[in-house]
């Protein structure tokens, strides 16, 4: 399905299927991710979100059909996708500082970016605390490192695995303006699996959501470009309207 | 006198107090020449000062050597069996068959291989210990969080920078713990190893004043040696402080 014509296509799924075993999770799903745009990925627990982002990721192969990234094959891990993991994956002997300097010294190689990191530290407020071990910090401070550490290599697309579960309310409104705000900065791809409908709504320019047969799909969002989303009531009709589709898929 | 007793007892030396009093009282209850009094044999122990320090030398040498080459043997092969699952499957029954053996039994193959001198005295340590380090670091490997390794995999890491910046640092910790548990047995082993063909080592000098039934001079010894676990230990926790601080920190909180 195509969501508009205005702009390229970056990520293609085409008639993908994957099953664990003889269960079917992801059947016959074919959609054009578009450069630049968000996609909010919704559906029950269980059903295969996480495993779409893992095919998309290159981490799984699908079974049958095929993904296609800028018109290449997805075969494994690419370089200009970065994944935000649902678990984070801090390691415990690196301190914030050295988290997000890894992908770059991994990945360029370059000797001294301490320059682009505190840079980055600065945007997301980290600053304070860039010698600090992953214990050493709040859910929140945690998830912005493990968004930095996303986010330092200049993606083109980014795959976030419920970026703001177990946080509390107000943290993870702060994540969220955090999220749309580098998103919008740095013109990535974004795909995000959440559990959250106002979260979908809040970040997600179109809705996709996955039913139980493992088939998908879209739904624009017309509240994604209005100003202060939460004290407009249209987002709460649109959240109404998502949550009334998620349960019509689910039935 | 209250505030003495408080900081008596908020102190490390209490427990070795703790430990002196207590062997007082098997040296008063039981009268026997095998148990000497503490006092007499701390005073002994500083009369022989030199005696004790060429003595606990040898033997640290000896430790030192065979800690060393187990960690150069032991590190690549547990780092092996962790990582390769075939070589886990393959030799992990081979391992559990060696492991608990009581190495001391493969003596007389060891004289015969390397000799009466050290070779033989290291090498007995160093089987006795190696499989011990092979073991924390193929465990190390396996507690290692899946999802760490797909963050490798998301930042297309090679080989090298896997183990450079995943494998390596999160096997300190074990490696410290693996290195502890040596360094203990290897002390303790050194009774076996320096009880044939050579006059110096802590554990040859235990045993010749126990043949000679010199109680003190054999307690002395056995303090000596205590003393040296105290160091060792003392200078490997201070090793680890300063390479896994991010552990201690996560202990303390």
């Amino acid at each position: 399905m195509e969501c508009c014509n205005a702009k390229q296509t970056h990520v293609k799924l085409d008639h993908v299927s994957f099953s664990f075993g003889d269960s079917v999770v992801i059947r016959d799903i074919s959609i054009d991710l578009l450069r630049d745009s968000t996609y909010a990925l919704i559906g029950k627990s269980g059903i295969g979100k996480s495993t779409l982002l893992n095919l998309i990721a290159g981490f799984l192969k699908p079974d049958l059909g095929g993904v296609t990234i800028d018109g290449k094959t997805v075969t494994g891990p690419r370089k200009e996708t970065s994944f935000l993991f649902q678990e984070l994956g801090l390691f415990p002997w690196q301190t914030v500082f050295q988290a997000i300097s890894m992908p770059l010294k991994m990945r360029i190689g370059s000797k001294d970016h301490s320059a682009q990191v505190m840079s980055l530290l600065t945007e997301l407020h980290l600053e304070p605390h860039k010698d600090k071990y992953p214990h050493q910090l709040s859910g929140g401070e945690k998830q912005r490192v493990a968004l930095a550490r996303t986010l330092i290599c200049d993606p083109d697309l980014l795959l976030m695995d419920e970026p703001t579960s177990a946080l509390d309310a107000m943290t993870k409104e702060e994540l969220q303006t955090l999220i749309l705000r580098q998103r919008q900065l740095r013109g990535a791809t974004l795909l995000f699996v959440t559990h959250d409908i106002e979260e979908a709504v809040l970040l997600g320019q179109t809705i996709l959501i996955l039913s139980e047969d493992g088939t998908l799909t879209a739904q624009e969002n017309p509240c994604f470009a209005i100003q202060n989303p939460r004290e407009d009531i249209s987002f709460y009709n649109e959240c109404i309207r998502i949550r009334k589709l998620l349960r019509l898929e689910a039935s | 006198m209250k505030q003495f007793l408080k900081r008596l007892l908020s102190s490390q030396l209490a427990g070795f107090i703790g430990f002196l009093f207590i062997w007082q009282i098997l040296h008063l209850l039981l009268k026997t020449h095998t148990i000497p009094s503490p006092l007499e044999t701390l005073a002994y122990f500083v009369s022989v000062p030199l005696v004790l320090l060429k003595h606990t030398g040898a033997s640290v040498l000896r430790v030192s050597a065979a800690v060393g080459i187990s960690l150069v043997l032991g590190i690549p092969a547990g780092l092996l069996l962790g990582v390769n699952k075939t070589c886990k499957r393959l030799f992990s029954p081979l391992l559990y068959f060696i492991y608990p053996i009581p190495k001391i039994a493969f003596l007389p193959v060891f004289m015969l291989l390397f000799g009466l001198g050290n070779p033989s005295k290291i090498m007995l340590i160093l089987f006795i210990i190696v499989f011990q380090i092979m073991l924390s670091m193929r465990d190390g490997v396996s507690q290692i969080d899946p999802v760490y390794f797909k963050v490798m995999d998301s930042f297309c890491v090679s080989q090298r920078q896997q183990y450079r910046y995943l494998i390596f640092p999160a096997v300190l910790p074990y490696l410290f713990s693996g290195l502890r548990i040596s360094i203990g047995i290897s002390l303790a082993s050194l009774f076996f190893a320096e009880n044939y063909a050579t006059q110096f080592g802590i554990g040859y000098y235990i045993l010749s004043a126990w043949t000679k039934m010199n109680y003190v001079e054999m307690f002395s010894g056995i303090l000596a040696l205590g003393f040296v676990g105290i160091l060792l230990f003392y200078l490997l926790d201070r090793l680890e402080r300063l390479c896994v601080p991010w552990q201690k920190q996560n202990a303390r909180n």
